[in-house]
């Protein structure tokens, strides 16, 4: 792999400690994951899917709000095809847009890595394991290993939900009224509280809120994370002092 | 535990959509050179995503929500552990919502 525009100044690694370090700090995201998990498989039996097809779409689409978009898309049992299908795809890829972005900016730490390492990476990553490696990646993480343990531990949750939730369909509880809907929004708040270096970066912050209040008022659903995303680093991009070049 | 033959189309599809967002963004900056500015852009976005995550669900919220936000600050301000301040701020939420 060729390591293109990385400083090359700090050793990365990617071993089992590290991967251990990631399951464990995001355990509780896991459980949450789990009860997000338990929903779909109940929408899908809704749906009248298998197991075997329930699961299949959890490990290969890996999206929440994607897979719920399919599966609304698959009604009466009936699935789509032709024009109905592109636009499946199309929803898809919009609400999946933001990990282009979470993509590129692992590339100066996961480039470091083997391929089949960085891409299997990238393959169980969501959305809380990869802000919080990238809050301790700032705080000084170096081990790739903990980006894909703090992936796992939440990618098996969201196969073993799935299944409970296709089985349990009728009995089991309502995740909502335990709050567990909430935890990526709760961890997301704590984990920028945490990052909040000071004034400086209040810039990029009021665009990305101001970005994701409107993408959330007028576009379809999906599209405010993407937009706070790039505007905040647009932002940041623009405040970039040019004395600071090398 | 079957799988109906045109079901594996429609997977298929959805699961190169979802993989292409995926490996598309680490893939693409392998020709990319990060200059300051760029990298001052990508070290800004995690923070502005969380935003973008946190500030939708607020606006759609109301007291709980707003209650259980405020305590997840707070608690993070105070004892400085992401995932405690977290639990901390669902669990407030679980039993706003239950009264």
């Amino acid at each position: 792999m060729s390591a293109s525009g990385t400083s090359g100044e700090t050793r990365v690694t990617f071993s089992l400690a590290g991967f251990w370090r990631g399951m464990k700090a995001s355990g509780p995201l896991g459980v949450s994951v789990f009860a997000y998990g338990i929903a779909f498989g109940l929408f899908a039996k809704s749906a009248e899917m298998s197991m075997a097809e329930a699961l299949l779409m959890s490990g290969l689409v890996y999206s929440g709000s994607a897979q719920m978009a399919a599966v609304s898309a698959m009604g009466n049992g009936v699935i789509p095809s032709g024009a109905a299908a592109f636009a499946v795809v199309t929803t898809i890829l919009l609400l999946n847009a933001r990990y282009l972005l979470y993509g590129a900016s692992l590339r100066g730490w996961l480039c470091q890595v083997s391929g089949l390492q960085a891409y299997a990476t990238l393959a169980v990553l969501g959305d809380g394991n990869w802000a919080l490696s990238m809050k301790r990646h700032a705080e000084g993480e170096q081990d790739a290993g903990f980006v894909l343990g703090s992936g796992v531990i939440m990618f098996v949750p969201w196969l073993f939900g799935t299944a409970f939730g296709l089985l349990t369909a009728g009995v089991a509880a309502n995740p909502t009224a335990l709050g567990l809907d909430f935890m990526l929004v709760a961890f997301s708040t704590a984990l920028a509280v945490g990052m909040f270096k000071g004034r400086t970066q209040m810039p990029v912050l009021l665009a990305a809120i101001a970005a994701s209040t409107i993408a959330d008022r007028l576009l379809p659903p999906g599209w405010a994370v993407m937009s706070a995303g790039l505007t905040g680093g647009l932002t940041a991009w623009l405040l970039c002092k040019p004395e600071e070049q090398p | 535990m079957s799988v109906r033959p045109d079901f594996w189309l429609f997977l298929l599809v959805l699961a190169a959509g979802s993989i292409a967002c995926r490996f598309g963004g680490f893939w693409m900056m392998r020709f990319v050179r990060i200059g300051p500015r760029l990298d001052a852009a990508l070290k800004a976005t995690p923070i502005a995503v969380m935003v973008g995550i946190a500030a939708p669900a607020a606006l759609h919220g109301g007291w709980p929500e707003w209650l259980a936000l405020a305590a997840v600050i707070i608690a993070m301000k105070v004892i400085r552990n992401d995932l405690v301040s977290a639990v901390a701020g669902v669990a407030l939420l679980a039993i706003l919502r239950a009264l």
